[in-house]
Parts: structure tokens; sequence; C-alpha cells
């Protein structure tokens, strides 16, 4: 017998250095033939020459100290941005011309909301949903009397009140789910040593522990007096999310109920749907609030006066509330009809089957339409300036006309540019992070 | 047995005929629509009533007879005739020309240039997809109104006088006037030319018929398009010459501090129009990668496999099929450039919104026929592009088996 052969595999060989490493991509992607190198090299000369002329402007020749605009120009002349300016309007293109020493109210509010939110994010809260749910629905009133103020009637008081219990539910389940792992309903349960009562007694002493805490929140609240702002002081960046959050929250369901009448069997509704979603669509968002701005004084009886705020809210939210429509009604078309067929051989309603089998489905594939139609909508909100109300983008239009910075257009306009590209790209990139971490069954 | 006692007996047998009636499906369909439509109608009923109130209290009237009154302002840019004494008629049939002047340019641009990025963006060139990403991402979330805004109190406002206009060629000229450009202007048989022309475009479109009735039944290819271009370019170039070239250019001059001749467009309508072509240009972008990226991999195999030519496979396997996808969104971009053109109000160049909306609202107090027939107008528009959106729908539906 010969000696047996053994298959012995020489190592490979490395790859040709041309292909891997920095040499490698830079062939593959920038160098791959003369037309492609030629094109790399008028990109790199453009992008070189937009940056460095962006990097001189703002950063490099910028004067950071001066009194006055013609300081300025006596400096640089308009090689360089002159960034005191807007520096000392700063304040203004955020809160507007709201009184200075009320301000904390501003900031406390949103920093509510944001309180409001964090349980959203913490992986062991179970009740999101209802978390979600509260801060759209109970919080705005909390929040509308942060910036309004005034008297409160006694519904205003209970609304508050409520609000202000609902942000203490929220952490209460948020910290109990976090470290006991049950709801915040069960824990009080336990701590009144009635766990093995009946259901109805437990829901009895759930309740009753959430009307105290409702009770002490209106004591508190009746003694709590804030003075208050008129609408014509909000202004600026404030101003904006103001409008745009009103604006998000409305639209969403008005835009569900809107996509299902006019997908809806009966004809009325059906075609007053349509009417609307195709009247309000089919019109400039300016045209609608100029209108709203002339026509809704002569809509309301004698006696009512409407807010100058309130009539661009007003149009804002029918506006977006139209478009959301068209967006829903999409997702709702591409659920397969086996879905309802399946819904009603299993004895489900019209409600039962909208809420719980076809709407999860629509909304979940919409997500990114949806959130693409916040972001138009938060820029729209912009339009708001042409009928005086002073916004972000107004209130940085509002510097150049001051005598001290007369003409100085180009630096506010960059700065809120800035704004208004941070608030976008959060939201975009959000909602793509969402779109890959929902996209759960549709990718196999 | 599984089944509970309850099931088999109905719970809906109640005495009451109302609530039998509520429970019928039908009946309460129309029930509430019955509502609904008296909720509606009593609504409007409602806003009607403290309208008239309210236009009564304030002497204001809700008819159309001011339409013949003269409306008493000027216009600073018309592409019609117009003087301060025309009729108020005249003044909208001067904003909706305006309006679509700026709409069909700014159409026309964004098309282009869209175009142009969205190819980038799919280039396998890495600078240059990042270079076109970085233009979409920038300019799709900054709003537009901050935009035209932006480009016209800090490009075109700051241009320098007309004395040291920027002249981009000859007869291109601009100033912080505007931008003015040569006029053309046709002598004694330019009408000729013209003839030639349409006589040479409706020539190449029956060739391209012609050309693809055979393609079909033969398989032979005729290179129609390159010679219908070639057609449309050089025939009524021939005739233009042979007949002496009988078109003059009249071409702007610096007289005193501003110049004369030729045609301008305001600096308001260039922030406008860059601005617009900009910002729809990049939704444009998105939408040609979307479509060209939604046709599958196999097709190019296929065509591969039949060893069609590379351009062959882009004109008759890639483009029909993309185009699909395109078209829908693309239109809806352009009945949102119509829309956005309203903007126009926010650095004063007079279209549809900013004259007749505006101006003319403020001057005459006709608020209800004002609103009325801007609303009426944008409808139109917008209805008419779906007509034709529809049409166009229902011809590219997939024709599956």
């Amino acid at each position: 017998m010969s000696d047996t052969l053994i298959f012995s595999p020489k190592p490979d060989r490395p790859a040709p250095a041309e292909s891997v490493g920095l040499i490698g991509w830079l062939r593959g992607n920038l160098f791959k033939d003369v037309p492609n190198a030629l094109m790399t090299i008028l990109g790199a000369y453009i992008a070189f020459v937009v940056l460095s002329w962006v990097l001189n402007w703002a950063i490099f020749n910028a004067v950071w100290e001066a009194e006055s605009r013609r300081e300025c120009l006596d400096t640089v002349g308009r090689s360089g941005a002159c960034w005191p300016g807007v520096g000392v309007w700063f304040e203004n293109m955020i809160y507007g011309l709201y009184p200075k020493d009320k301000v904390w109210r501003i900031n406390l509010g949103f920093a509510v909301l944001i309180a409001w939110m964090i349980p959203l994010w913490m992986p062991k809260v179970q009740s999101k949903v209802a978390i979600g749910l509260s801060a759209v629905l109970i919080y705005p009133f909390l929040a509308s009397y942060f910036f309004l103020g005034g008297d409160k009637s006694i519904l205003w008081t209970a609304l508050i009140s409520m609000s202000l219990t609902g942000f203490g539910w929220v952490w209460a389940t948020a910290l109990s789910e976090t470290f006991v792992g049950k709801s915040i309903g069960e824990v009080i349960v336990d701590k009144a040593g009635a766990r093995n009562a009946d259901e109805r007694r437990q829901r009895l002493i759930k309740r009753g522990a959430a009307f105290v805490i409702f009770l002490v929140a209106v004591l508190l609240v009746n003694e709590w007096a804030l003075e208050e702002v008129r609408t014509r002081f909000w202004g600026g960046l404030f101003l904006t999310l103001v409008i745009s959050g009103i604006g998000i929250t409305f639209s969403l369901p008005a835009g569900i109920l809107l996509a299902l009448g006019r997908r809806s069997d009966m004809p009325v509704i059906s075609m007053l749907c349509t009417a609307f979603i195709e009247l309000f669509r089919s019109v400039p968002l300016i045209t609608i609030l100029f209108m709203f701005n002339t026509m809704l004084p002569l809509f309301m009886p004698q006696g009512v006066e409407v807010d100058q705020l309130l009539r661009a809210i007003v149009a804002v939210c029918l506006f977006a509330a139209a478009y959301m429509a068209e967006v829903i009604r999409g997702g709702l078309q591409a659920i397969p009809k086996g879905q309802f067929e399946a819904a009603a051989s299993l004895g489900l309603g019209y409600w039962q089957t909208t809420t719980q089998i076809v709407l999860p489905q629509a909304l979940k594939i919409m997500i990114p339409t949806i959130v693409g139609n916040f972001i138009g909508l938060f820029k729209d909100t912009t339009l708001v300036s042409i009928i005086g109300l002073f916004d972000l983008m107004n209130m940085a239009r509002a510097v150049g006309e001051d005598t001290t910075w007369l003409g100085l257009f180009i630096e506010p306009f960059f700065a809120v540019t800035m704004i208004y590209f941070v608030f976008c790209f959060a939201m975009s990139s959000y909602s793509m992070r969402l779109e890959r971490k929902l996209a759960t069954g549709r990718d196999r | 047995m599984a089944l509970s006692t309850e099931a088999a007996t109905p719970k809906s047998s109640p005495s009451n005929p109302l609530s039998r009636m509520w429970r019928d499906a039908r009946i309460r369909a129309i029930i509430l629509q019955v509502l609904t439509l008296v909720g509606v109608i009593a609504f409007f009923g409602w806003l009607v009533m403290n309208t008239a109130y309210n236009l009564s209290q304030r002497n204001m009237s809700a008819g159309f007879g001011f339409l013949d009154v003269s409306a008493g302002f000027g216009i600073g840019f018309t592409l019609v005739e117009y003087q301060e004494g025309d009729s108020y008629l005249r003044v909208f049939y001067v904003g909706i020309l305006n309006t679509l002047l700026v709409a069909v340019v700014a159409i026309f641009l964004a098309t282009v240039l869209g175009l142009i990025v969205g190819l980038a963006r799919l280039s396998d060139n890495w600078l240059i997809g990042k270079i076109a990403r970085c233009y979409v991402e920038l300019l799709r979330n900054t709003p537009l109104l901050l935009q035209i805004i932006a480009w016209y109190f800090g490009v075109f406002n700051l241009l320098p006088r007309p004395k040291q206009s920027i002249e981009l060629a000859e007869g291109f000229v601009l100033n912080n006037r505007g931008f003015y450009l040569p006029a053309p202007v046709p002598e004694a048989g330019f009408n000729i030319v013209l003839i030639t022309f349409a006589a040479a475009v409706i020539f190449a479109i029956g060739l391209y018929r012609w050309a693809s009735v055979r393609l079909d039944k033969t398989g032979k290819a005729f290179p129609a398009i390159s010679t219908g271009i070639a057609v449309i370019i050089c025939a009524p170039l021939a005739v233009h010459l042979a007949l002496g070239a009988p078109l003059g250019w009249d071409i702007p001059v610096l007289k005193g501090f501003n110049f004369t001749g030729g045609t301008s467009v305001p600096p308001s309508f260039c922030a406008l129009i860059v601005a617009l072509s900009a910002y729809t240009s990049c939704f444009i972008a998105e939408i040609v990668r979307a479509g060209i990226q939604s046709v599958s991999k196999g097709q190019l195999e296929a065509a591969g496999a039949l060893n069609l030519p590379p351009n062959w496979t882009l004109r008759r396997v890639v483009m029909p099929q993309a185009l699909r996808v395109i078209i829908p969104p693309l239109i809806s971009q352009y009945l949102n450039v119509t829309k956005n053109s309203s903007l126009a109000i926010a650095i004063g160049f007079p279209d549809l919104v900013s004259v007749w909306m505006n101006t003319s609202l403020n001057q005459s107090g006709r608020a209800i026929p004002i609103v009325a027939m801007t609303m009426a107008f944008y409808c139109l528009v917008s209805l008419s592009v779906s007509l034709v959106m529809n049409y166009y729908n229902k011809r590219a539906l997939l024709k599956e088996r």
C-alpha cells in the first residue's frame, strides 16, 4: 500500500492590494473609470468650495462681539457673519414677546411634556399605549394653563387637576412597573391588604385612590394662580411648536375618521368626507389661512371674538386632517380583503374589525408617510407668519428690521434654518428607525 | 357541550320597536345618514345666518357686482396689458396668468434638476451620491417659505445696482432691479419658420408611430427618436437661414439708471423660481430614485439573458416600468408647485393670492366672492390634473393574466 495522499490546501493567496483596504475602496467607489474619476474630482471641488465658503463666512471671518450691524460691517464687511445680532434676538426667537419673568412657565410646560414621554422609552414599562394616549389627550390641559394662565372656571380647574393626576399616574405606573413589575393599581391593592378580595372591591379601591389624588390635585390647582399672558405675546419657536403640536395631535384622529368616512358604505357620509378632503387638499394652505382669517369673524355670532391664533390653528388643523385622511386611506387600501373577511367570519363588528384588525396594520405600514406628513405640517406652520403671527421665521425676519441690526437677514435665517433642520431631520431619522423596528413579519 | 345556552336564545328580541329598528343595519345606516345630513345642513345654515347678519351690520355685500369696478391699484409685473384703472376681473386674470407662469417655469426647472439629482443619488460614485444626499436632506428638511425669503432677502435683493450689473452672457443681465433678457422680435416671414417647425413635429410623431408599429410587426428597428429630433431641429433652422433669419432680438441696454429694451422679470420672481424649483427638485429626485429602484433585478437579468443592448434595456425594460411608479407622484408634485407658488405673497410677487386674495380683498372688502373665486381656481386646476391622472392610471394599469 502506498502512502495515503492527504489533501492539504495551500493557504489562500491574499487579495490583490488594489482591491482591498483603502485603495480598493477608492478604486471601487471613486475612481472606477475615467468619467467616474472626473466626476469625483468635480464633486470634490464643488464640495470644497461650498464648505470652505460657508465655514469662512459662519466661523472664521465671523464677528462675535459688536454693538450694532454697522460695527460688524466696518470690521469684516459682508465676508463674515455678524452673530451678535442673532445673540441679542435669540431669546425672542425662542419665546417671542412672552414676558421675560414668565418664561419659566413655557420651560416648565415643555419639561413636563418631556417627563411625560420619558416612560415611553423605559424598557420595562408595559402600559406604553396608555401613557402615549394620556400625553396626547390629557397633557394639553395642563400645558395650556401653563402657557395661557388667567382665571379658572370650575370645569377648567377640574380638567387641569385631571391632567395633573394623569401626570402622577404616568410616573407612578412607570416606577412601579420598572421596580416591582406590577401595575400601580395592583400595588395599591396590595398595600390596602385586599389582594384576595373580589374584582369589584379591588376596582373600587383603585378608583378611590385615583379620586383621592384627584381631590388633592384640585386643592393644589385651586390655590395656584398664574397671571394671564394674551396670545398676541406668543411667538418664536414656542408658537411654532404650539401650532404644529396641536395640528399633529388633531390631524391623526381626525384623519382616521375622515378616511373611514370616505370608505364608508353610507353614500351621504362618504360624499361629505370626500368633498371636505378634496376641497382642503386642492387649495394652498395660505388661501385657507386667509379664508379663516377674514371669514371666521363673519361666521361667528354677534359678540364672539375669535383670537387670531385660534383662527390660524383651526385652519392648520383642518388642512392637516384632510392630508392625513388621504395618507390613512392609502394604508387602508393596502390591507388585503382577506383580513376583512377573516374578521367577519370571526363575528367581529365594524368597529371591532376597524380598531383591532385593520387600523393597527394600516397605521404600521403608513408610519413613514405619516411622519413625513408631520414634518410637512411642521414646515408649513411658517405660513402663519403671512397672516401676521410672529412664529420662529417671522421673528428671524424681524431682526433685520430692528434699527440697530437693520438689514441683518442672512444670519438669523441661517440660525433658524438650522433649528428647522434639526427638528425635521430628527423626526425623519426616528421614523426610519421605527420603520425598521416595526418591519416584523414583512421581511422574512 | 361548549355551546352556552345564552347563544342559543337570541339576545336581540327587544319588544321596543325603536331598538329593533336600531338593530337592523340598513335602517341604522339610513338613520345615521339622515342625522348627519341634518346636522351638516343645520351647521351651514347657522353659519349663513351669522354671516348674513354680520355682513348687514358692516354694510358689506356678498355679490359679484364689484368685478366691473375699477381696481385702482398698479401691479408690478404683468404678462398682459394692465393699467391702474382696469377692472377687478382683469386683476383676477392677471393674477391667474402670473401664478401659471411661475408654476410652468418652476415645474420645468424642478424636473430637470430633480432628474439630475435623482440619478446622482443612484450613482455608484460614493462622493457624488453623498453630495446629492446632502442636497436633498438639507433642502427638504427646511421650510419652503424660509427658503423663498432667504433667496429674496439674502441673494436677489443684495445684487449690485444696474450700473455694476452682472452680465451672464450677451444680453442676459442680473441686477437688483431684476433679471433682463433679450426679447425675440419676429419679422416678416417668421410665420413660415413656425409652420415648418409645427410640420416637423407632426412628421416626427408620425415617424415614431410608424417605427414602433414596424418594430412590433417585423422586429426591425429604426432610429426614430434621433431622426425625429434631427428633423425638428434642422428643418426650421434651414428654412430660417434660407429666408435670411427673419427673427431679431431686442437686447436690453443700460440707459441712464436702468436697462431698457428686452424683457425683464423682477427679483421676487427670480427668488420664487429658484427656491421653488430647488425645493421641489429634491422631492422629484426621491421619486425618480424610488421609481428606478422599484424595477426588480430579475427584469434586468432577463434583459441581459436576451442579450438586449444596454440602451434597449433602459428604454424598453427599465423606463416603462419605472415611469409607471414615477408619474403619479410626479404629477402630484407638479400640483404642489402650483399651490406653493402662492407663497409669492411673502416677497411681494403679484400672483393670484397676492393681488386677488390680499390686495383686492382688502381694497374692496368683498371677502366671500373673492375667497370663493380663488378657491374655485385652485380646485379647477387640481380637478383637471386629477382627471388626467385617472386617465393615465387607467392606461398604465398592469395588464395581468
